[in-house]
Parts: structure tokens; C-alpha cells; sequence
């Protein structure tokens, strides 16, 4: 604490506490209760929101996921015997082509590196209150 | 400036019958609320009114929007007053939840603050005009709380607002004590390396002024 020490039951204390300690006090305007009062009774007049239908919602909403489900189950079980006869082959593409889209993989990589490097010391001088 | 207050052991009881006095009327209207008795909200309001406007006040600096912000946090407590549970006391929920409508207020209409570095610093007092420069030099340092960054600025907010009572503002804040000592150290710092030389400046405050206001 910024207090400097204790002499017959007070404590002294150093001028920023002294000065956030001693802020007098605020009234509330003439105003204020009446205006918080009326808001409430607005709130309490007013018809109670409609809940969601959850009751009718969720029955539709897990027959469309079996729905859903069922159609993916049948496809993968009818895909995978001609996914079988697939094959990959990597595209014939000349070297030519080929060299400058990796050096544009390596830059967006570099670009990549140094923005995360970047947001890193942000978030560390920001939590040491620098910024 | 700053009278000394009474014996803290004199006043120690009269405050807590007060306290005990506030928290049974909270229950008891709060009791009544959920009960369907809307009015019993004045009740509530007429007794924390003050306590919440000032902690507003201290979040902003401006007088109006305190104002409005204390007014939301009522209505907040007041469409949420089943979800208090009674271990704690009716302040601290209110408190906390108040904090809570004051912080996301300001994120998302934040006060046109200067950064701590460019908070004004006063200059040096005039003899002939001892409390103007006083009063100059407290508003610069109030002003300086609200240029801290968010983290450090609630911390001081509230352990100011709850008279310098740690586990009062980190009750409010919702995190550990440590937390909030950390951080109200790390903002100390901040204001004293502004106004180095405020720390040569003394004042006695009466040990019950220190305890005065904790929470029943």
C-alpha cells in the first residue's frame, strides 16, 4: 500500500491514496429513483416474452439429422467400392510454372511468421500495460 | 483537508447494526419482489442508489452517463433477482453485477480517455491559491486513473470505492485477492511513475475512515 505508516490509531497515507481515498461523495439527482421505478414498472407490465418452442422444434429437428444421417450412411456405402478404382496422379505441370508459386508459398509463410510474431509482442506489451 | 474520523472501535458496532439493519431489509424486499410486490424495488433502489451512482461515477466521470449506467444495473438486478443466491450478501451480488454493466458498457461505448502518458500533469502549486492547486493536482490524478488500461483501471476503481477493502473489490471483480493486488500493484506503479512527486505529499486519515463501509 501507499501508506507510510500508523501513529495513535490513524494511518497515514502517501498522496495518490490520500487523494483516491478522500473523493466525496455523489448524490443521485431528484430524479433517479422515480426514473428507475418507472422503468421497472414498465418491465413488470409488460407480457412475459414467448418462449422458444423447443417441445415442437426438437422432434423436427432430429428427424431432419436422422434424415441427414441416413443420406450420408447410404452414399458413403454406395461411394466406396468406386472409390476404390480412383487413382491420383499428380498434374504434369512444368517446372517453369511450378518454381514461382513456391517462392510465393515461402513469402506468404515469412508474411505468415511475422504477423504472428507481431501480434504476440502486442499482446505481451499490452499485459505488461505498455500499451 | 481530511478530518480524523472517530475511534474505528467506537464505530465498529454502530456500523455493523447498520449493515445487519441494510441486509435484512434487502431480504426482505427482495423476498416481496419475487413474490410479485413490484414496489418493494424501491425499497432496493432508495438504498443503494447512492453506492451505485458513485461506483458509475468513478468508472466514467461524467455525471449523466453514471447516471444511466447505475439506472441499467437496477434493471439488471431487477430482472435477475432470483438468480441471488443468498450465501452472499445482497451488496456483493449487486456490486458484482453492477461491475459487470458498467465494464461492458464502456467496451462498447468507450470515454474519450488520453493515454497515461499524456495525461496532463499539474504544474507546480501557487502558494496564494493552495486549494485550487490542490484540487487541480486530485482531478489530474483521477483523470490519470481513467487513462489506465482497462486491467489496472477497474482494479483501482474498486478498491477505492470499497474504501481500500481487497477482498471487498476482488469480490466484486470476481477474481482471487492475489489477482487484484497484482494488478493494483501494476497500477500504482503506473500513477506513481506520472506523479512522482505526490508521494512526498502526506495526509492522516482515521483508521475507521479505512474500515468504514465494509460490506455486512
Amino acid at each position: 500500500m501507499n501508506r507510510t505508516g500508523r501513529d495513535d490509531g490513524k494511518i497515514k497515507l502517501a498522496g495518490i491514496d490520500r487523494i483516491l481515498a478522500t473523493e466525496g461523495p455523489l448524490i443521485a439527482t431528484s430524479g433517479f429513483l422515480a426514473s428507475v421505478m418507472e422503468r421497472v414498472r414498465e418491465e413488470a407490465s409488460a407480457p412475459q416474452p414467448i418462449p422458444f418452442p423447443w417441445k415442437r422444434v426438437v422432434p423436427g429437428m432430429l428427424f431432419v439429422a436422422g434424415v441427414f444421417g441416413w443420406g450420408a450412411f447410404k452414399l458413403i456405402r454406395q461411394g466406396l467400392p468406386e472409390m476404390g478404382s480412383i487413382s491420383l496422379a499428380p498434374p504434369n505441370l512444368p517446372a517453369a510454372a511450378i518454381q514461382p508459386v513456391e517462392q510465393a508459398g515461402w513469402v506468404a509463410l515469412a508474411l505468415g511468421i511475422s504477423l504472428l510474431s507481431w501480434l504476440l509482442s502486442r499482446r505481451l506489451a499490452g499485459r505488461s500495460g505498455l500499451l | 483537508m481530511i478530518a480524523p474520523l472517530k475511534d474505528a472501535s467506537a464505530s465498529a458496532p454502530v456500523l455493523s447494526s447498520v449493515n445487519q439493519g441494510r441486509a435484512d431489509a434487502d431480504l426482505a424486499d427482495v423476498t416481496r419482489v419475487l413474490a410479485g410486490d413490484v414496489e418493494a424495488f424501491e425499497g432496493i433502489v432508495r438504498r443503494w442508489e447512492g453506492p451505485l451512482v458513485n461506483m458509475a461515477w468513478r468508472y466514467c466521470r461524467d455525471r449523466g452517463r453514471a447516471e444511466e449506467m447505475a439506472q441499467e444495473a437496477f434493471i439488471r438486478a431487477w430482472r435477475n433477482l432470483g438468480s441471488w443466491r443468498r450465501e452472499s450478501s445482497f451488496s456483493t451480488w449487486l456490486f458484482a453485477l453492477a461491475a459487470n454493466v458498467f465494464r461492458s458498457d464502456l467496451k462498447r461505448f468507450p470515454t474519450v480517455n488520453v493515454p497515461i502518458e499524456d495525461a496532463p500533469e499539474p504544474a507546480a502549486p501557487a502558494t496564494q491559491h493552495r486549494e485550487l492547486a490542490a484540487q487541480s493536482i486530485a482531478d489530474s490524478v483521477r483523470r490519470a486513473v481513467l487513462a489506465l488500461p482497462p486491467r489496472y483501471r477497474e482494479p483501482v476503481v474498486l478498491f477505492y470505492f470499497h474504501e481500500m477493502d481487497i477482498p471487498a473489490a476482488a469480490r466484486t471483480m470476481g477474481v482471487p485477492d492475489g489477482t487484484l493486488k497484482a494488478r493494483l500493484s501494476r497500477a500504482r506503479a503506473l500513477l506513481r511513475r506520472r506523479f512522482p512527486h505526490l508521494e512526498t505529499a502526506h495526509a492522516e486519515i482515521g483508521v475507521g475512515d479505512l474500515d468504514r463501509g465494509k460490506e455486512a
